[in-house]
């Protein structure tokens, strides 16, 4: 079927939308934003797995399946993550009465 | 086909756009939701639809609903607050993202490739997948393609053993931590607790029910409560 | 039927044209697409509207009444005059609602229905799509909906709504996990996850569900089915004498329509899915291959090279077979609704974390027992030249399963009785 998709637009998706997420976690101040900007960088990685994988070549011997296993691998870490790190945020909207990532400086002097 | 790749890419780069900038954030997630099935879309074109099926089970089905959970239990009920973005760090943001891309840009495109294989940028067929009676030799690789469910759980407990483990190891650690984590203490002297209730309203709940049903058809949980 | 089809196409051209923001260039494409797809789909909402006039006239027998018999005979066009009366009617939104939620909401509902139905083999070379993957597809989209279903409660800008919502995706997420539990027995049997060769199987090894971890998985894969379709008496979720109508109260005309429509075809697509997976598709007799079997050697997926008469006999029965148990377990929704009163919200969550996980959980490691004992190719017992494998197979796990079901059952009594006495104790004392 689509054999004429050049590999380079693949990366250039995971590229943009990596960037994009990284913009997202730096300027969003909500900490579930950031959170989801995060989402956002590790699903562009995870493109780039399994554009690699389906576009090379396997080795013989090494797994048929590499690119995506690692995709699936990183697809639980993140839903692990995301577990966390909704819990750590409840933790601190009660500690502090807000989402917002800059509220959170007790340790600034 | 480059088409569709082009409107699902065209697609998705502004569902990460709208993720990024909508003020609300449900409306945040909602652009989330939409990037994760660009994201899908994006596997199927890779013929990888095992991962898209995952990739639409776990973050569409499950992060997008935690994420959305999250939202109403930090902000007001309803949820529409809306969010800004901080001022002070657009411009590095900007610089760091801006710079990011340009850099990965030239990277792709400039990437010398390693010995004896191709350059990123003049790879542009796939291997092929020949099927069973097509009369080419099945590899592996295109057998694992057609049946990728079977394959990866063939992997899993084979060649990716120590990593199915850990990962399974990370969730469990994850789900206990999660839950210590965002445990309300005190709840338990504060309010009864949420299982079983003997409230007022749950005791005037029985009585009613020994009053009017003569069967008693849900006489026995509720009499075992109130005893 | 054609006339209800019609007017469903209808129902979603007239909503999209209501929206203000299409252009004119764009708006005559998208109607034309729409037109094709819809026309397609558009027998499902037939179906969905005479399932809603059978469920009118079970009820009504279950109640000592008559039912709809005003419109046509036996009330047949009752679902017509339905149908118009939802789309004539005026569509209120509410100002303070977010517009774009609002009626992006139903769409999401409605279509995670549509999509569950692309895998189901509803005959040999009918099945729609036949994805390698097909299982985790169909879970994947149908956990599309309790999404639309936050989204609806929502975009309404109503307490009440909010609540139902917040208790159906509760719900919905609790109960999808015995929901795809109860599924992996299957799959462990016939080792693929796709539904033709689930299929083919069954043809070859009888119907899953007679064997007992096959029918613990079935009633765990009903009970949690139906609470997955927000039905009687998993219907906290809409329960209107407590919170108006749960979700979709804030919804009115055909967006209400859509909700409806989207109810009524998950249950319409679940008892397809129970058909496929565990009654054996449309398989006439429980160990026999027997419509399916005259073609010879067959994938069901596919058509096969040359279509004669026997053939699209064959297929006509398999159809055939297949809906008419896709309608024993939609009259046995439509049963357990007129019979069951709703859950207490609190038992409810205990009865899928506490009930039914544990036990689809064991049940999958009886399902492997079963496996070995009787699926597995090269397996042999043998009494007298009589071929007993399913006879030790239900010797051994029959008794497990009971066991499983009594611990399960006893463990939870005993730590309702523990909870009970620790929460009234003190309050005795004060």
């Amino acid at each position: 079927m689509s054999h004429d998709i050049p590999l380079n637009w693949f990366l250039y998706f995971a590229a943009a939308s990596f960037s994009i997420g990284l913009i997202g976690v730096l300027v969003r101040r909500n900490a579930i934003a950031v959170l989801m900007a995060i989402e956002i960088m590790l699903n562009a990685a995870n493109i780039n797995f399994v554009a690699f994988w389906r576009y090379g070549e396997t080795p013989p011997g090494a797994s048929p399946l590499s690119g995506v296993m690692v995709a699936v691998f990183v697809i639980t870490v993140a839903a692990a993550e995301v577990a966390v790190g909704i819990g750590l945020i409840l933790l601190c909207y009660r500690r502090w009465h807000a989402a917002d990532v800059d509220r959170y400086d007790s340790l600034s002097g | 086909m480059t088409y569709l790749f082009v409107f699902i890419s065209v697609l998705g780069l502004l569902a990460a756009l709208g993720t990024v900038l909508a003020r609300n954030l449900v409306h945040a997630g909602l652009f989330l939701v939409a990037f994760f099935f660009t994201v899908a879309c994006q596997f199927v074109l890779l013929e990888a639809e095992f991962l898209a099926a995952v990739q639409v089970l776990v973050y569409i089905g499950a992060v997008a609903i935690l994420l959305m959970f999250a939202i109403m239990l930090t902000r007001n009920v309803q949820g529409d607050m809306t969010t800004t973005t901080s001022r002070t760090w657009l411009l590095p943001a900007l610089v760091g993202g801006l710079g990011l891309f340009f850099v990965l840009m030239f990277g792709i495109n400039d990437q010398v490739g390693l010995k004896g294989r191709m350059t990123w940028a003049s790879a542009s067929t796939r291997p092929e997948i020949p099927r069973a009676g097509e009369g080419k030799p099945v590899t592996p690789r295109s057998a694992a393609i057609n049946d990728m469910g079977r394959m990866v759980g063939r992997e899993m407990v084979t060649r990716f053993v120590v990593p199915f483990e850990v990962a399974g190891l990370l969730l469990t650690a994850a789900l206990v931590g999660a839950v210590v984590v965002a445990y309300r203490e005190g709840d338990d002297a504060e309010s009864p607790r949420r299982g079983i209730q003997p409230t007022r309203l749950h005791g005037a709940v029985t009585v009613q029910a020994t009053n009017g049903h003569a069967d008693g058809s849900d006489l026995p949980s509720t009499a075992s409560v109130t005893s | 039927m054609a006339t209800v089809n019609i007017a469903m196409v209808w129902a979603d051209a007239l909503l999209w044209a209501q929206q203000p923001q299409i252009e004119l260039s764009w708006n005559t494409v998208i109607r034309w697409a729409l037109w094709l797809v819809l026309g397609f789909f558009g027998a499902f909402p037939g179906i969905v509207a005479y399932m809603v006039w059978a469920e009118r006239k079970v009820a009504a027998r279950f109640q000592d009444r008559i039912g709809p018999n005003r419109v046509g005979p036996l009330g047949l066009l009752q679902p017509i005059a339905d149908a118009i009366k939802l789309i004539t009617k005026e569509n209120i939104v509410p100002r303070t609602a977010d517009q774009w939620v609002h009626l992006l909401a139903p769409v999401i509902i409605l279509v995670s229905a549509f999509l569950v139905l692309a895998v189901v083999p509803f005959g040999i070379g009918l099945t729609p799509v036949n994805l390698p993957s097909g299982l985790i597809y169909l879970v994947a989209v149908s956990s599309l909906s309790p999404l639309g279903i936050f989204l609806a409660g929502w975009s309404s800008r109503n307490k009440y709504s909010l609540l139902g919502a917040m208790r159906s995706v509760a719900q919905l997420v609790s109960y999808e996990v015995p929901q795809v539990l109860a599924t992996v027995p299957v799959v462990l049997w016939a080792g693929s996850l796709s539904l033709n060769t689930i299929f083919d199987k069954q043809m070859e090894h009888g119907w899953f569900v007679f064997s007992p971890p096959g029918f613990l998985g079935f009633l765990i894969l009903l009970i949690a089915s139906i609470a997955e379709v927000n039905r009687t008496p998993f219907d906290l979720p809409e329960a209107e004498s407590e919170i108006i109508a749960g979700f979709h109260t804030e919804y009115s005309g055909m967006r209400f329509g859509l909700f409806f429509l989207a109810e009524y075809l998950s249950v319409f697509a679940i008892s397809c899915i129970m058909t496929a997976i565990y009654f054996g598709g449309g398989t006439l007799v429980p160990w026999s291959d027997f419509p399916a079997g005259t073609l010879g050697a067959i994938h069901s997926a596919y058509l096969p090279a040359s279509i004669n008469a026997t053939f699209i006999l064959v297929n006509l029965v398999l159809v055939a077979v297949f809906f008419a148990k896709v309608g024993f377990f939609i009259f046995l929704m439509f049963w357990v609704r007129a019979t069951l009163p709703r859950m207490r919200v609190d038992r409810l969550m205990n009865y899928a974390w506490k009930s039914l996980v544990p036990l689809s959980i064991a049940n999958v490691l009886v399902a492997a027992i079963w496996y070995e004992l009787v699926l597995r190719p090269g397996v042999v017992f043998k009494v007298a030249g009589w071929d007993v494998r399913w006879f030790v197979g239900t010797l051994v796990t029959a008794p497990i399963v009971l066991l499983l079901i009594w611990l399960v059952a006893r463990c939870n009594r005993l730590s309702e009785k523990a909870e009970v006495a620790s929460t009234t104790a003190p309050a005795a004392a004060r």
